[in-house]
C-alpha cells in the first residue's frame, strides 16, 4: 500500500486541473434539536442542500437482491440507501451495493456496440449502430432456425433472477435452443443438491430473529452470502441483543470467525466429520429430539420405527466420534462435544454453512451431514432454525414457443463427470466445447459470465475464447472490458441496474415472501440496452414473435398479472412504492405437517413408499401404477400428493426437483446408492490429499466483505479500499519456508505456477494458503486493472481518475486451480488443490 | 460531561422541530430514535458499539457516496487488527472518524479550530429548537453550538494548518474544491456529521447504512435520547471510551468497549501523516 502522508495530499491538492468548485458556502439552516430523526428514505445534497429526488428500485450487486432507495440530483445517480419499508433489508445495504453507483460512472464503461476490427482478441474495435450490431447477429442466428438446429445458439449467463430469467428463458423457448449454460456450479451447486436429494427444494434460510443458537461450517455470513444483508444484521442483532453464540468452524479467520463467540480452526475439507461426529454426540447422549424421526428415512426400510431408526442413525456414526474427527479436524474433541451439546440443548439452533463446506469433492455430502445435525434436533424448517426459504411468486407473459426445443449436452460435464448435476457443471463449458464431442454451438452470447476469469483454470477458457475454429461467433453483453470479452466478434453495450426494469424474488428471512422491482433511476447512459430490449430486436430480425416489446412493458403485465400485487395497485403502485408484501401473511413454519386430502380420483397410497400419489396425473393406467409402484414409473414424482406420516396423509417433503423419492428426508439416498456414493452421509477423504508430500499445502479461496467475484474490480470504492489479494499463510508455515511477510512467494499446482506476496498471518491455520479470488484483472478498466480498456468509445471521463493512488491488482488464483468437479454434484472443487510454496 | 455547558437557554417543549422532520417522510418513513420533546440546544454525539461493528465497511463507502469524498482520502474508515497468537488469534474492528471534539476545559476550543487562522471570524448566530440565537464565532474551521465541528471552504485559506492539528488525522486536502480565501490551494475537508442531513432530521449516512446499528448518533444534551441512555448505561463519558483522551481535546464520539479493545489497537497518528486514516482490508 501506498504511504500517505501531509506531502501526498498538498500534491493531489495542487493537481487543480480538475477542480471544479471554488470554495463551498457552509451556511446552515440548523432546524437541529429534539426532532424524531429518520433514519433514512430522503437525502440531500451537502453542497446545494436541496433535498434530492427518491427512488424506490432493488440493488442487483450480487444475488441478495436488497430493496433501496436511489437518490437522484441533476439527472446523476449520487446515493444508494436501503429501503426503510423493505422486510427484508430493514433499511439497510452493503458496501458493494452503494458503490453500485460506480457501474453508471466509471471511465471505461462500455456505451455503444463494438464490433471487432483485428484479429480476434487484438484488442482492434469499431464502434457500430444497433441496427448493425442486431443485423449482424440474426444473420448468424437465422441460418440456425433455417437449418433445423436452434441448440446451436448457446446463451452464457449469470446472476439472472426473476424477471431477467424469466424474460431469457422466455426468448430461448421462441427461438428454441436449451443450450443454456449458467453458473452455480461454480458458485455453491454442491449446497442445492445436497438439499434437493433430502427435502426436494432448496435455499434454506437461517432464522435469526428466532434461534438461540448459531454453529456455523464455513460460510462468511458477516461479508458475503447470498441473502447477506437480510440475514447478517439479523445475526449480529441475536449475539449482542439476545446473547445467542456463534461458533465458526473456519480455515482462516474471516470477518465472520472474528465476530464469532469463538473461531473454531478446522482443517480443510473436514466439516462434513465434525457435523457427523456432532451427530455421534447428540445421538449417544440423547440429546436428540424424536419430532422429527417420522420425516426421516435413514435405512433402505421406508417403515422403520422410530427405535429402529435412531439405532440405525447411531450406527451410521458410531465411528466418527469426537476423537475420530478430532484427529484428522485437529478441532479438539472436547470443543467438539461442547458445541454438539449447545447445539442440541437450545430450544431452536440454526446449523449454517456454505462454501467452506460444500465446494470440495462430495460437497453435496457434506451438505446432507448438515441437513441430519438440523432434522435429528428438529430445527429443520422450524422458528429459529434452518427454514425453506419464502421468495415472492411473480407471474409473467408468455410467447409462443418454437415446435422445435433442442438442446447441446454441454453443460453437466463430461460423460461421467457428475451423477447429479442438477445446477449444470458450468466450469466445463468451454472444455466440453473445446472437445467437441456433444457438438459445438455456431453462436455463443454470454451475458453477465466472465468465463475467462471466474472458472477454475481461466488460462485454458481464454484460449478456447480466443479460438474461432471453436467458437466461430462469439457476443458478449458487457458494461465492462474483460477478460472474456476481449476476445467477442461483437460486445453489446448492457444497461447497469440502475438503468433498468425488473421484478425480483430473493427470500426473506421473514418467512414471509416480499415482492420487489427494479426502475430505472437515470435513462442509460450512450447507447446502453436492455437485454429484454436486444431479445425484441432480434426476434423482429428473426421471424419470431414476443409478447412484450421493452422490458418496462414485461414488468409492468407482470405486475397486473401477479396475485397480491395486482390487487395491491399494480405497476403503479410498485413504481410509487417498490416493494410489496402481503401484511396478513404469517411464516409458515413446519410446512411438511400440512395434512392433504387424498381423497381425490386416482390418488392411491404406494405401499412400499408410503407415498400417496395421482396414478392419473402421472399417466399410467391403475394396473400399471399397482404392479409398477411409484418407484417405478417415470414421472411418478410429479404426481406425488402426500406421504403416509403415522396414518395421517401429510404434504412432508415433496420431490419437487429432478431427485425421484418419496415424501421423506432421504438420509439413505436410493439416488445415491443406485450411482455408488454413499447412501447416508458419510466422511469421504478428499483423494488429492491422500497423496500430498510433507511440504505440499493446501489451497482455498475467499471472498472479502467489499467485492463480488468478478463483477466490482471497476467500482473505485470499492477496489480503493481492497484491490490485492496478497496469500495468507500461518507464521509457523512461512517459517518453515523462510517466508516473512511480504515476500514475493510462488504458488505451484499441478496446472500451474502464480507470484504473489505472502501475508504471514495467525488467523490462518498452518499447512495452507488462502487467496481472495476477486483480483489480478488482465482488463476491468482503469480502476480495475490499471489499463485502460481498448475499446474506441468508452464513457465520459471521470475526474477522480487522476485521484487514483494504487498501482497493485493482485493475481488470480483460479490459473493454478484445474476445473475438477464434484462428483456427486458438478461443484467447482476450488478447496482441493494442492500446492508447493516457495519463496520466489 | 462537559457539553452541560451554561446556556442561557429556556427548556420550553419544542414541537416544531418534530413536524419539520415529518415533511416529505412520504411513504418512506421508518421510525428512527425516538425522542422526548423536551431539551435546549442539542449536542450532537456519536457512539460506537464495537460488539456491533462486523467491518463490513458499508459506512465507509456511504460517505464516499453521500459526500463525494475523492479518491485517496477518507472522511470515515474502519481498522483492523489481528492480534494473538494461533489459534487464539483475534480480529477487531475500529469504526474512526471526526470525533467532533468539544475542546479542553480551560477555553472549549478544538485544536482543529485553534490552529485555524481564519478562527475566530464574524460573529453568526445559531437558532436553537426553540427559537433562540446563540452568537458564535466563525471561522474556517469552527464549533457550532450544537457541537459540531464543521469547515467553512469559502473562509478556507487552504493552510493545512487544521490539517496537521487534528491529533486523530482525520482531516485532508479536498482535491476538487479549492479554498475560498485562496483559491491557489485546495480547501481542507472532513467528517461533518452530514450537517447537511442532520439538519433535514435525518440520521448521518453512516448511521444510516450501519447493518449491526453499531452507530448511534443522537443528542446528548436530552437525556431520554438512546445516546444518552447509551452513555449512562455503559459509563461512557470517562476516558477508556474516547480515543487520545490525554490530548485534552473531549471527543464526541464514545465506544462501547467491553473487552478494552479500543487503546490496545488504536494508534496515534504519525506526525504529518494520515496513512492510519485509508480504509484498507488485508
Amino acid at each position: 500500500m501506498k504511504q500517505f502522508n501531509r506531502r501526498d495530499f498538498v500534491k493531489l491538492a495542487a493537481a487543480t486541473g480538475t477542480v471544479m468548485v471554488t470554495g463551498l458556502s457552509t451556511s446552515q439552516n440548523a432546524l437541529a434539536g429534539d426532532v424524531r430523526l429518520q433514519e433514512g428514505g430522503r437525502d440531500f445534497s451537502p453542497i446545494t442542500k436541496k433535498e434530492r429526488v427518491a427512488i424506490p428500485t432493488t440493488c442487483w450487486q450480487c444475488v441478495t437482491r436488497d430493496s433501496m432507495i436511489g437518490y437522484v440530483e441533476d439527472g446523476r445517480v449520487v446515493k444508494l440507501e436501503g429501503h426503510p419499508d423493505s422486510i427484508r433489508t430493514l433499511g439497510k445495504l452493503c458496501a458493494k451495493g452503494q458503490a453500485g453507483i460506480n457501474h453508471v460512472y466509471f471511465p471505461d464503461r462500455i456505451l455503444y456496440p463494438m464490433q471487432r476490427v483485428g484479429k480476434r482478441g487484438e484488442g482492434k474495435w469499431k464502434r457500430i449502430s444497433w441496427d448493425d450490431a442486431l443485423d449482424l447477429m440474426a444473420s448468424k442466428m437465422k441460418p440456425l432456425l433455417d437449418n433445423g438446429t436452434p441448440e446451436l445458439f448457446m446463451y452464457q449467463y449469470g446472476r439472472h433472477k426473476g424477471s431477467q430469467s424469466s424474460i431469457m428463458h422466455d426468448f430461448m423457448d421462441a427461438f428454441g435452443s436449451q443450450t443454456i449454460g449458467t453458473h452455480t456450479s461454480v458458485c455453491e451447486g454442491p449446497k442445492w443438491v445436497g438439499q434437493e436429494s433430502l427435502w426436494g427444494g432448496m435455499y434454506d434460510n437461517w432464522d435469526y430473529d428466532h434461534t438461540d443458537f448459531v454453529v456455523n461450517f464455513g460460510s462468511n455470513q458477516f461479508e458475503t452470502h447470498t441473502n447477506h444483508i437480510p440475514t447478517s444484521q439479523r445475526l449480529i442483532r441475536a449475539m449482542v441483543d439476545r446473547n445467542v453464540p456463534l461458533y465458526t468452524f473456519d480455515v482462516r479467520l474471516s470477518n465472520t470467525a472474528a465476530k464469532s463467540t469463538e473461531w473454531v480452526p478446522i482443517n480443510v475439507g473436514m466439516d462434513g466429520l465434525v457435523m457427523l461426529s456432532m451427530v455421534n454426540v447428540i445421538m449417544n447422549e440423547g440429546l436428540f429430539r424424536r419430532d422429527h424421526l417420522q420425516y426421516m428415512r435413514v435405512s433402505p426400510d421406508y417403515h422403520a420405527t422410530d427405535d429402529e431408526k435412531i439405532d440405525a442413525i447411531k450406527q451410521h456414526v458410531a465411528k466418527f466420534t469426537p476423537e475420530f474427527a478430532s484427529e484428522k479436524s485437529g478441532v479438539p474433541a472436547d470443543k467438539i462435544r461442547m458445541i454438539a451439546r449447545g447445539y442440541a440443548k437450545a430450544n431452536a439452533a440454526c446449523l449454517i454453512g456454505y462454501r467452506g463446506t460444500v465446494m470440495h469433492y462430495h460437497g453435496a455430502d457434506q451438505e446432507r451431514a448438515a441437513m441430519l445435525l438440523s432434522a435429528i434436533t428438529n430445527n429443520l424448517d422450524r422458528k429459529g432454525g434452518r427454514v425453506m426459504g419464502v421468495g415472492a411468486s411473480w407471474k409473467h407473459p408468455s410467447s409462443p414457443k418454437a415446435k422445435l426445443q433442442k438442446g447441446l449436452d454441454i453443460t453437466n460435464g463430461f460423460p461421467g463427470e457428475a451423477a447429479f448435476p442438477t445446477h449444470q457443471c458450468s466450469q466445463q463449458n468451454l472444455p466440453m466445447i473445446k472437445d467437441g464431442r456433444n457438438g459445438r454451438p455456431q453462436v455463443y452470447w454470454s451475458s453477465c459470465n466472465n468465463q475467462a476469469f471466474i472458472n477454475g483454470n481461466n488460462n485454458e477458457a481464454e484460449a478456447i475464447l480466443a479460438d474461432e475454429k471453436l467458437i466461430p461467433f462469439y457476443v458478449n453483453t458487457n458494461i465492462v472490458y474483460d477478460e472474456s470479452s476481449q476476445y467477442a466478434d461483437l460486445i453489446l453495450p448492457d444497461v447497469t441496474y440502475l438503468e433498468r426494469w425488473d421484478y425480483e424474488d430473493m427470500v426473506s428471512p421473514t418467512g414471509v415472501g416480499e415482492y420487489s422491482i427494479r426502475q430505472p433511476l437515470i435513462k442509460p447512459l450512450g447507447e446502453a440496452r436492455d437485454q429484454g430490449e436486444v431479445f425484441y430486436g432480434l426476434a423482429q430480425r428473426l421471424g419470431i414473435e414476443l409478447a412484450y416489446k421493452t422490458k418496462e412493458e414485461y414488468v409492468r403485465k407482470s405486475c397486473e398479472m401477479t396475485p397480491g400485487v395486482k390487487e395491491a395497485g399494480g405497476f403503479e403502485y410498485m413504481k410509487k412504492h417498490g416493494v410489496w408484501h402481503d401484511k396478513k401473511a404469517k411464516p409458515n413454519y413446519g410446512f411438511y405437517e400440512a395434512k392433504v386430502d387424498v381423497s381425490g380420483d386416482g390418488v392411491i397410497l404406494d405401499k412400499k413408499t408410503g407415498v400417496y400419489w395421482d396414478y392419473k396425473k402421472a399417466g399410467v393406467s391403475k394396473t400399471e401404477a399397482e404392479s409398477k409402484g411409484y418407484l417405478g414409473v417415470e414421472g411418478a414424482k410429479k404426481a406425488y400428493v402426500a406421504q403416509n406420516i403415522n396414518g395421517t396423509p401429510r404434504l412432508a417433503y415433496p420431490p419437487n426437483t429432478s431427485f425421484t423419492k418419496s415424501g421423506l428426508l432421504d438420509f439413505y439416498s436410493d439416488n445415491f446408492a443406485a450411482k455408488g456414493f454413499p447412501a447416508f452421509p458419510t466422511y469421504t477423504p478428499i483423494p488429492e490429499h491422500q497423496k500430498m508430500d510433507k511440504d505440499d499445502l493446501h489451497l482455498t479461496t475467499y471472498k472479502v466483505a467489499v467485492h463480488t467475484h468478478s463483477r466490482t474490480a471497476h467500482c473505485k470504492w470499492l477496489s480503493e479500499i481492497k484491490h490485492d489479494n496478497p496469500a495468507w499463510i500461518n507464521s509457523k508455515t512461512a517459517a518453515a519456508r523462510g517466508i516473512k511477510d511480504g515476500d514475493s512467494i510462488k504458488v505451484k499446482s499441478d496446472i500451474g505456477e502464480i507470484t504473489t506476496t505472502a501475508h504471514v498471518t495467525e488467523g490462518i491455520i498452518p499447512g495452507i494458503i488462502a487467496i481472495s479470488h476477486h483480483f489480478g484483472r488482465k482488463h476491468s478498466g482503469i480502476y480495475g486493472s490499471g489499463k485502460k480498456s481498448p475499446t474506441t468509445v468508452t464513457a465520459s471521463s471521470d475526474p477522480d481518475a487522476k485521484n487514483m493512488w494504487w498501482d497493485k491488482h493482485g493475481t488470480h488464483p483460479n490459473s493454478i486451480i484445474p476445473n475438477s468437479s464434484d462428483p456427486i454434484s458438478g461443484g467447482q472443487r476450488w478447496m482441493d488443490t494442492v500446492v508447493k510454496v516457495s519463496k520466489a | 460531561m462537559s457539553e452541560s455547558k451554561t446556556l442561557d437557554i429556556s427548556r420550553r417543549a419544542f414541537l416544531s422541530g418534530a413536524g419539520a422532520a415529518a415533511v416529505g417522510a412520504a411513504t418512506l418513513v421508518t421510525p428512527g430514535v425516538s425522542q422526548a420533546a423536551t431539551s435546549d440546544v442539542p449536542r450532537w454525539g456519536m457512539v460506537m458499539d464495537l460488539r456491533r461493528c462486523i467491518g463490513c465497511r458499508a459506512c465507509t463507502v456511504a460517505c464516499k457516496s453521500e459526500n463525494d469524498v475523492s479518491l485517496g482520502r477518507f472522511r470515515a474508515v474502519i481498522t483492523e487488527k489481528t492480534t494473538g497468537t494461533f489459534p487464539n488469534t483475534k480480529k477487531t474492528f475500529l469504526p474512526l472518524m471526526c470525533n467532533h471534539c468539544e475542546g479542553n476545559k480551560k477555553d472549549g476550543v478544538p485544536p482543529c479550530v485553534k490552529a485555524c487562522p481564519e478562527y475566530p471570524g464574524k460573529r453568526a448566530k445559531f437558532t436553537t429548537p426553540d427559537g433562540q440565537k446563540i452568537t458564535y464565532r466563525t471561522g474556517a474551521t469552527y464549533k457550532r453550538p450544537d457541537g459540531l465541528i464543521l469547515i467553512d471552504k469559502e473562509k478556507c485559506i487552504g493552510c493545512g494548518k487544521c490539517i496537521d492539528a487534528c491529533p486523530y488525522g482525520v482531516r485532508s486536502f479536498d482535491p476538487f474544491v479549492k479554498a475560498g480565501g485562496d483559491p491557489t490551494k485546495q480547501a481542507a475537508d472532513k467528517c461533518d456529521m452530514c450537517a447537511h442531513r442532520v439538519d433535514n432530521g435525518l440520521e448521518p449516512s453512516c448511521v444510516n447504512t450501519c447493518q449491526g446499528r453499531a452507530r448511534i448518533f443522537g443528542d446528548l444534551n436530552n437525556p431520554n435520547s438512546e445516546i444518552s441512555k447509551l452513555v449512562k448505561k455503559h459509563n461512557l463519558a470517562q476516558d477508556a471510551n474516547v480515543l487520545l483522551p490525554d490530548k485534552g481535546t473531549d471527543p464526541h464520539v464514545y465506544y462501547i468497549d467491553p473487552d478494552n479493545l479500543l487503546h490496545a489497537i488504536y494508534t496515534e497518528r504519525k506526525k504529518k501523516k494520515l496513512d492510519h486514516f485509508v480504509d484498507q482490508i488485508t
